[in-house]
């Protein structure tokens, strides 16, 4: 009874014939179809990108990607800088989540150059990692809950994400992009009382989380709007290159965490967060859950990190720093999914290439473009977020 | 890895290959095989996931290099297939059949490196460049410091000195 | 149940409505935190302008720019980095490399203007109220270093096994030693105002980085022909102000300098210098003294197309670097590697020749169209305190000459050496070894009238001396020497308090009361060189200029007021064979131009 109170359903022969490519045949002069931008200054959109819709009343029959509205050629410009020049402009290429630019870009620039940080930085390192999952995740929840309208929320993990980067300052020195994770090794010791701090933090974190999941799991607005929406299917994974909680949300268990153990992982205790299903509500249930095993790893982190210790291991001067030639490909799980850094190096002070993968470069271009079909406008910021894009990696 | 490896080798000719680490094995190929080879890893050797698809410019031998980044799940493995095409009128055969994000990839690359990827999607539609009508700049002779010098100005009132030519100007200017 | 539950459950955001707000009330005054990486401060009395943080900054935000009030000097470039914050993005690796830690940041980043211009400015030449903040970004301080501040060590000969014997001490760097410690240089270049030869330092020393000795030696040559000699026993003045020592060890510039020489096998200099033809100009040049200025005027005019002539006054060239330094610190073979190159351009040497006694000036100056003097400091100074006429007294120039002519020199049981410079290190060291040989064991003593600090010999001269068991006395002065029964028995002397007056004056200050005696039988004066420069005759003095000392009067080509007639080398800078050495290039440029003028 209540479902066709609120459900409208379309007459499906008056939608266009696919044409051989899968797409719609559309033309526009036909006057059926309305074409609008979402974003590049939408405020349901994480960051500078913008999808061209193609409506047919209030439903999407084509939508396409367009980036570039953030390019700035790191790629690039990292060619004509020497290795240690490289390090303050890798965090920039993922601005809401740095750290895992940094290791990435470390650990393969140490892996071609053969070495070994001191096991004091390693740890300072998964700290590091940890604690940028956690404020990632707590920026994505309130852009997921903002999108469907629940300020509050945002509102609240924005707060929790402060509290984050307040530790961040005092450990690195930075709120956004730390700088912290240099080529060599870490660029600081915890700082005094951190652990107490940290550990406040984490207790106002979990308390926040309860409440949202009160307020915006358990809530039937949410569920209509989330439950069965923006399904992901298990064969897409391959097809489309799925990482990360996206691919999670469908039962598959992986996580490069797991899967490929760096930094300090294998000595921790936890479990990939899965789900049966990957809907909008799961996946958002599947950050959360992650959001709060981070929580359990950083408290694992904390109990077992030397206070003191070497910070970075002994390298050549960076002012001249060759680093033997060879190519590799470094790799981390970031919130969204594997994160990697292809680094090729010909013997010089220079890097020879360095090519970003970031996550969002698959999620939202392709799989976006083809998951959007047929969705009502009114779900497109929501369903945006559920895949937990960042578009500067997408165009670096 | 190896054992897949050696099976490979026996259908595929397989060049140069590297162990990078315990799972990350890079090989060179020829650019006629490189579809049928990757189809096979893709198929018949678990490696289901691409990672990456880049180019690298390697100017100094007139080529460039395409590196395709597979992934093997269950072996938790890597191989990276590497392809040499000439940089003239530089062409590769398109994978956006095997899998969709490739196509992204190829865009990137056709606007980027300026390697046409024939049949990929939308692949001559601007990608990240809108209006870009110049040498694909992440070509090695595309020279981002004169670009930047051509197309922006420099703040005035900025100039420095080289600590050791500024001392031989003040301390032995006539030696 | 379910559903009902997830519509009442969102109204429990409603608890935080009595919950005080998080949010910070002024955060305009909120601190940042310790470490923020915030404006920068900079330390102008500790900077040394050396540019390294221009070096790193990637974003090119960094400029060096004069500062008033700092002046250009060795070791300091005058230089202050000035900062656009336009550009900066705050990675604070210009404070992690810097090589002086005087640049650091404060944890102030709020700064409002409405003029873009004060956010590029030299930070601690223009004030700013985070100035004296402690707090802020430090270079972080466990065991974190961008390069490194250690030396690569140096192979030496254990004590044990070089105490009696001339051979070689300092091993010299393999390639990878050599490449490690090439590696430190930051490329600031500040030592190459200080070296007196103003040797491109950074650039040999990254050719050595890159393992391009050919290229290395090249640039050696084009400022100094004498890079075997000097990679030993240069007085390496440039390793002084090198900015790697400010905070660490200097680069070993001097050991990487011997390392290119060592490294190039002497027949291949010609081809690796490319100096196979010379035009020759047809204009003949007699040098007097074939000494470090001697020759390296004799490469430099040679290269030129002049041809030279040196006199030499003993049977070997080299001068001082033979005569007066000890085998263990320069192998003739090494010496004769250097000169034989110099010699194989067509410079033509007499060796047994003493102007003055086996040729005049005169006839140098009538046969040549110039001369270049470079005779040197060889006569030994005496302390002249009583009993320094007895037959048991040497001076140390003398005897070192002799070790070097093969003589056999007296060596007794116990011998104090007077005198604290490096000349007094040699001969006591060569006594050590004397005595060791003879005797089985070291009974020397080198008393010198500096405190340990202010001793002007090399600090390990002064180690090593120890090490090979001879006794430092420094801080006495000496009073007479104890002559019984006409033997020396040893030597008096008076606590010395102070050497220098307020104005750095000679004027030693002595505790009379606090006397003791060095026992000897045999005593050694090194407490400086005189030049001899009797072969100058009357009829030329009247018209060469002097100063009250006596020294000779040059310009800045070594030019004396005797056009013809050119002097560099220890009689007019030194003693200090890098000097020497640079006063030869000089006086050749100098004669190439008094040449041309004239013809």
């Amino acid at each position: 009874m209540s479902k066709k109170l609120f459900t409208y359903n379309h007459d499906r022969s008056l939608f266009p014939e696919k044409g051989q490519d899968g797409k719609p045949n559309i033309d526009l002069s036909s006057h059926k179809f309305m074409k609008i931008w979402h974003g590049p200054q939408h405020p349901g959109i994480t960051g500078n990108m913008s999808l061209e819709l193609t409506l047919q009343g209030d439903e999407v029959m084509d939508c396409e990607t367009h980036v570039g509205y953030l390019h700035r050629g790191f790629e690039k410009l990292m060619e004509r800088r020497k290795y240690i020049q490289c390090f303050p402009i890798v965090c920039r290429v993922a601005v809401p989540e740095p750290d895992f630019n940094e290791y990435c870009f470390a650990s393969a620039m140490e892996e071609l150059a053969g070495i070994q940080i001191p096991e004091n930085a390693v740890w300072l390192r998964n700290l590091v990692l940890e604690m940028s999952r956690l404020q990632s995740y707590l920026m994505w929840i309130g852009g997921q809950a903002g999108s469907l309208g629940q300020g509050i929320i945002g509102q609240w993990s924005l707060y929790c994400r402060d509290l984050v980067l307040d530790r961040f300052e005092e450990l690195t020195g930075g709120r956004i992009y730390h700088m912290y994770i240099i080529p060599g090794g870490v660029r600081g010791n915890l700082p005094d009382g951190f652990l107490k701090r940290m550990e406040e933090t984490l207790q106002i974190i979990e308390s926040f989380m309860k409440d949202i999941k009160k307020v915006m799991f358990n809530n039937a607005v949410f569920k209509k709007r989330t439950v069965e929406m923006g399904v992901i299917e298990k064969d897409w994974i391959y097809k489309y290159g799925i990482t990360g909680p996206n691919a999670r949300a469908t039962g598959i268990a992986k996580d490069v965490r797991k899967d490929y153990p760096y930094l300090k992982y294998p000595d921790l205790d936890f479990e990939p967060v899965t789900s049966e299903y990957s809907d909008i509500y799961n996946r958002a249930d599947v950050r959360r859950r992650d959001l709060l095993l981070s929580i359990d790893l950083i408290r694992q982190i904390l109990a077992k990190i030397p206070l003191k210790g070497d910070i970075r291991a002994k390298t050549p001067n960076v002012l001249h720093w060759k680093v033997p030639s060879g190519e590799t490909y470094s790799r981390a799980e970031c919130t969204r999914g594997e994160y990697g850094y292809y680094l090729v190096s010909d013997g010089s002070e220079y890097p020879r290439r360095v090519n970003v993968r970031g996550p969002s470069y698959t999620h939202a271009v392709a799989l976006l473009e083809d998951m959007i079909i047929n969705e009502n406008i009114a779900d497109v910021a929501g369903l945006m977020v559920s895949l937990h894009t960042y578009p500067p990696e997408i165009e670096r | 890895m190896k054992e897949i490896l050696e099976k490979v080798k026996r259908v595929f000719p397989l060049q140069n290959i590297k162990k990078q680490r315990e799972n990350l094995y890079f090989v060179e190929t020829e650019k006629i095989h490189l579809v049928s080879l990757i189809t096979n890893l893709r198929d018949i050797n678990g490696f289901k996931h691409l990672v990456l698809l880049t180019a690298v410019d390697r100017i100094e031998n007139g080529v460039f290099q395409l590196t395709y980044l597979l992934n093997n799940d269950e072996l938790k493995i890597d191989l990276g297939v590497r392809v040499f095409l000439d940089r003239e009128n530089a062409e590769m055969e398109s994978i956006h059949h095997l899998w969709k994000q490739a196509a992204t990839y190829q865009r990137e690359l056709r606007e980027m490196f300026g390697i046409n990827f024939s049949g990929s999607p939308r692949v001559d539609k601007a990608f990240i460049l809108e209006g870009w009508d110049g040498m694909p700049p992440y070509r090695r002779d595309f020279d981002t410091l004169k670009y930047s010098e051509e197309t922006y100005f420099p703040r005035p009132g900025r100039s420095t000195n080289d600590p050791a030519e500024y001392m031989k100007q003040k301390m032995y200017p006539d030696e | 149940m379910g559903k009902i539950n997830d519509i009442l459950s969102p109204f429990t955001a409603w608890k935080h409505v009595v919950n005080k707000p998080v949010t910070i009330k002024d955060p305009v005054s909120r601190i940042a935190a310790d470490r923020y990486r915030g404006f920068h401060k900079n330390n102008l009395e500790k900077c040394i302008g050396c540019g390294t943080c221009e070096s790193i900054c990637q974003n090119a935000a960094i400029d060096m720019v004069p500062v008033e009030g700092i002046e250009t000097k060795h070791g300091d470039s005058g230089l202050r980095p000035r900062i656009d914050y336009g550009r900066c993005c705050w990675c604070a690796l210009c404070v992690d490399i810097c090589t002086t830690n005087s640049l650091s940041m404060s944890n102030e980043y709020i700064w409002i203007d409405e003029d873009p211009e004060v956010f590029r400015f030299v930070p601690g030449a223009e004030k700013k109220s985070w100035d004296t903040r402690q707090a802020g970004w430090q270079k972080p301080s466990d065991n974190y270093e961008l390069y490194d501040p250690q030396r690569v060590k140096m192979g030496e000969l254990s004590p044990e096994i070089r105490h009696d014997s001339f051979v070689e001490i300092v091993q010299g760097f393999s390639k990878e030693q050599a490449i490690a410690e090439a590696d430190r240089c930051v490329e600031c270049g500040i030592c190459t105002a200080t070296c007196p030869a103003h040797m491109g330092i950074p650039e040999y020393i990254k050719a050595i980085r890159n393992d391009n000795l050919d290229q290395g030696l090249k640039i050696l040559y084009e400022t100094n022909p004498l890079p075997e000699i000097c990679g030993r026993i240069c007085t390496h003045k440039c390793e002084t102000v090198c900015s790697v020592g400010h905070h660490g060890e200097p680069l070993s510039i001097r050991w990487l300098k011997r390392y290119i020489a060592d490294q190039n096998p002497a027949d291949k200099y010609k081809e690796i210098l490319n100096q196979g033809n010379i035009d020759d100009k047809g204009k003949k040049i007699a040098i007097i003294g074939a000494g470090p200025s001697g020759l390296s005027a004799a490469y430099y005019l040679s290269l030129m197309g002049y041809s030279c002539t040196i006199f030499e006054k003993l049977p070997q060239a080299g001068g001082m670097m033979r005569y007066g330094i000890p085998e263990y610190r320069l192998p003739y073979d090494q010496l004769d590697k250097d000169i034989n190159y110099i010699l194989s351009l067509g410079v033509d040497i007499k060796y047994n020749a003493t102007v003055g006694k086996d040729i005049t000036l005169e006839q140098l100056h009538n046969d040549y169209d110039a001369v270049y003097t470079g005779t040197g400091l060889h006569s030994g100074r005496s302390t002249r305190i009583h009993g320094t006429e007895h037959k048991n007294v040497y001076q140390a120039v003398d005897l070192l000459r002799d070790v070097s002519l093969g003589k056999e020199i007296p060596v007794a049981e116990k011998i104090v050496v007077i005198g604290g410079g490096n000349v007094a290190m040699d001969i006591t060291r060569t006594i050590a070894r004397l005595q060791k040989q003879k005797y089985g064991k070291v009974q020397v003593i080198a008393t010198s009238l500096e405190s340990e600090e202010e001793m002007p010999a090399d600090r390990e001269e002064i180690v090593e001396a120890r090490e090979e068991m001879a006794i430092i006395e420094p801080g006495w002065g000496p009073v007479e020497i104890i002559i019984e029964n006409d033997k020396i028995t040893g030597l008096k002397v008076n606590k010395c308090l102070s050497v220098f007056d307020e104005e750095r004056r000679f004027n030693p200050k002595f505790d009379k009361e606090n006397q003791k005696i060095f026992p000897a039988d045999m005593v050694i004066e090194s407490i400086g060189q005189g030049a001899d420069l009797s072969y100058i005759t009357e009829s030329f003095k009247e018209n060469l200029e002097m100063d009250q000392r006596g020294r000779i009067i040059v310009d800045k080509h070594f030019q004396t007021s005797l056009k013809w007639f050119f002097a560099g080398g220890d009689i007019i800078q030194g003693p200090d064979v890098i000097t020497s050495i640079a006063n030869g290039h000089k006086a050749a440029i100098g004669i190439d131009k008094f040449i041309n003028r004239n013809s």
